[in-house]
């Protein structure tokens, strides 16, 4: 499937700076869409949009912050850029304990916020590049047979034929018949290989 | 003057069931030789195992140890940038909080700090206070 192409959305609740940053970023290149509140952004976000959020900290009604969390519960994994005009450490600080990619105070240079949003997109790509790779492994993971499930499981903790075979009181080539029909079925070329891809489907410690 | 080795092991019997909590997780500080080193060496003070090591290599080395408890970045290091610093102790230790304190109102440096890793920021004035928090949360 093609990607979309990527969006920077920039939700902030002042005409003026959603025009300039609308200008900024198609004068750059950027496709931009704009939000005058969290709420309007909310309603019509689609998540398989990829891209980055520009967001205002303090806005009438749901605040940036607030917004973050918000993204936060929805799973949304979109680079967060903050802009605030009364910026201060704590703020920045609870911002970027919550995942926010940047925090940058205005005023700024052009320059500095296409410089981060340019990032934040890099970061974005890799972010859907990674998931899809995941989602990827987890569907030839569903393929497996329970028997050829436990067999993976087991090789990849280093387990010898011999050994799988004495785990599961079955004959060592019926254990490497289930083992070249996991290596096909998961599309691997070696063990290690196997051993990579149970590692990027862990869940994290 | 640089001083280096232990800074703050009043392990004095004082402090009942704080130091039963502190005892063994170390406190490792790093910065330069400054007022503002020691003002955090002094605020930390009542904690046990406040280490600050003489060289950066040491404080990484530190920080690499099971009884790390957490790593304040007290001021700027003498050998080299704070950021860098930053993201190999995270490197090292994923999951050892690490507090970095700096001048009020300096909030792109705050951002720069939590962009390499650390945990949290605490300006410094107004007080010690927050620090002591988030140390005593950490050693938790």
């Amino acid at each position: 499937m093609k990607d979309l192409p990527q969006t920077v959305f920039v939700v902030d609740d002042d005409d003026a700076v959603r025009d300039s940053l609308r200008m900024l970023l198609k004068s750059a290149g950027v496709h931009a869409e704009t939000c005058a509140s969290a709420q309007e952004f909310l309603s019509s976000y689609d998540a398989s949009q990829p891209g980055c959020l520009v967001l205002d900290v303090r806005m009438p009604g749901m605040s940036g912050l607030e917004m973050q969390h918000e993204l936060n519960l929805r799973g949304v994994t979109m680079p967060v850029i903050f802009i605030t005009g009364h910026g201060d450490i704590p703020m920045a600080v609870e911002a970027m304990q919550h995942g926010a990619f940047d925090f940058l105070q205005k005023p700024f240079r052009d320059q500095e916020l296409l410089d981060r949003v340019q990032r934040a997109l890099v970061r974005d790509a890799e972010n859907r590049a990674r998931l899809r790779h995941t989602d990827r492994i987890r569907e030839r993971l569903a393929s497996l047979s329970p028997r050829e499930r436990e067999v993976l499981d087991l090789v990849t903790q280093g387990k010898a034929n011999k050994m799988v075979a004495g785990d599961l009181g079955v004959s060592q080539r019926t254990v490497e018949i289930h083992r070249a029909h996991v290596m096909q079925k998961m599309e691997a070329g070696s063990l290690a290989e196997l051993v990579r891809m149970m590692m990027a489907v862990a869940p994290s410690p | 003057m640089l001083r280096p080795e232990m800074a703050g092991s009043n392990d004095n019997g004082a402090g009942g069931n704080k130091r039963e909590v502190q005892r063994v997780r170390t406190i490792i500080v790093a910065g330069q030789s400054s007022d503002r080193t020691r003002e955090v060496l002094r605020a930390l003070s009542g904690f046990t195992n406040v280490i600050w090591p003489t060289s950066l290599e040491s404080a990484l080395a530190q920080t690499r140890s099971q009884d790390a408890g957490c790593l304040v970045i007290a001021d700027d290091l003498r050998e080299e940038p704070i950021d860098e610093f930053l993201q190999e102790a995270r490197e090292l230790q994923r999951n050892l909080p690490i507090f970095v304190i700096t001048d009020p109102d300096d909030v792109a440096e705050a951002v720069s700090a939590m962009r390499h890793g650390a945990t949290a920021v605490i300006e410094i004035p107004p007080s010690y206070a927050a620090l002591c928090e988030e140390v005593s949360r950490a050693l938790q």
